[in-house]
């Protein structure tokens, strides 16, 4: 299943904290009919490439469903970096 | 009839319980899972499969109690490491070539057609075993699967 959460957590060394929690429902919705009008243009790329689309397709939906549970925290002494997925 | 059973009739029969503490004591004794065979682990079982390669990276602290580098926390799905490999097959074959000879400038010696999503599954059943533990007197590295 894909990823329905991004969060994005930024603590500054001055202090200022930057919370950022997505719930991608809505994106996924509204990127449907941008992605249904690029389908064309990704066949014709593939074609072009000599590259399968049907096997790009489901490699790329692969590694959007593989993206849940991702985490990755990286931090400095009073700064720190942390984007989750889930 | 099991031993703890008969313990708590003899304790009935004895007067040191009564009976609806003995009932109660044996309702207990029914509920609890049986004892598995080997409890002392050696019994093997088949391993999971391990869902995340995690990257742990723990700055000892310095004299002031601050770490003396960077702290890292990673966990990457193992999902992700398949579903790269079946990308990576999609490469056209030039450019595969083209990544192979930039991996060997660089001293890599890697086949990257060689690299199939059968032989990955191989490597992901080996990669529960896999611990690197690297330890440094400013800084922890931990790599292993969970």
């Amino acid at each position: 299943m894909i990823f329905q959460v991004i969060t994005i957590h930024i603590r500054h060394q001055r202090g200022g904290v930057f919370h950022l929690r997505i719930p991608l429902l809505l994106v996924w919705l509204l990127l449907l009919p941008v992605a249904l009008l690029l389908l064309p243009v990704i066949f014709i790329a593939c074609l072009v490439r000599r590259v399968d689309p049907f096997r790009a397709l489901s490699a790329f939906a692969q590694i959007l469903g593989a993206l849940k549970g991702t985490h990755v925290e990286v931090g400095d002494g009073d700064s720190s970096v942390l984007i989750d997925i889930t | 009839m099991n031993e703890n059973r008969m313990k708590i009739l003899q304790m009935l029969a004895t007067g040191q319980v009564t009976a609806d503490e003995a009932e109660r004591l044996i309702a207990a004794l029914e509920k609890e899972p049986p004892a598995s065979p080997a409890t002392d682990g050696s019994e093997s079982r088949p391993k999971s499969k391990p869902k995340y390669l995690r990257v742990v990276v723990d700055p000892e602290k310095d004299n002031s109690g601050g770490p003396r580098g960077p702290k890292v926390n990673i966990r990457v799905p193992v999902q992700l490491l398949r579903a790269g490999v079946r990308l990576g097959s999609l490469i056209p074959v030039q450019a595969r070539s083209q990544v192979n000879d930039a991996m060997r400038e660089h001293g890599v010696q890697f086949d990257l057609s060689q690299l199939k999503p059968e032989n990955l599954e191989d490597l992901i059943d080996h990669l529960n075993d896999l611990t690197v533990d690297v330890d440094d007197k400013d800084i922890k590295v931990r790599v292993f699967c969970e």
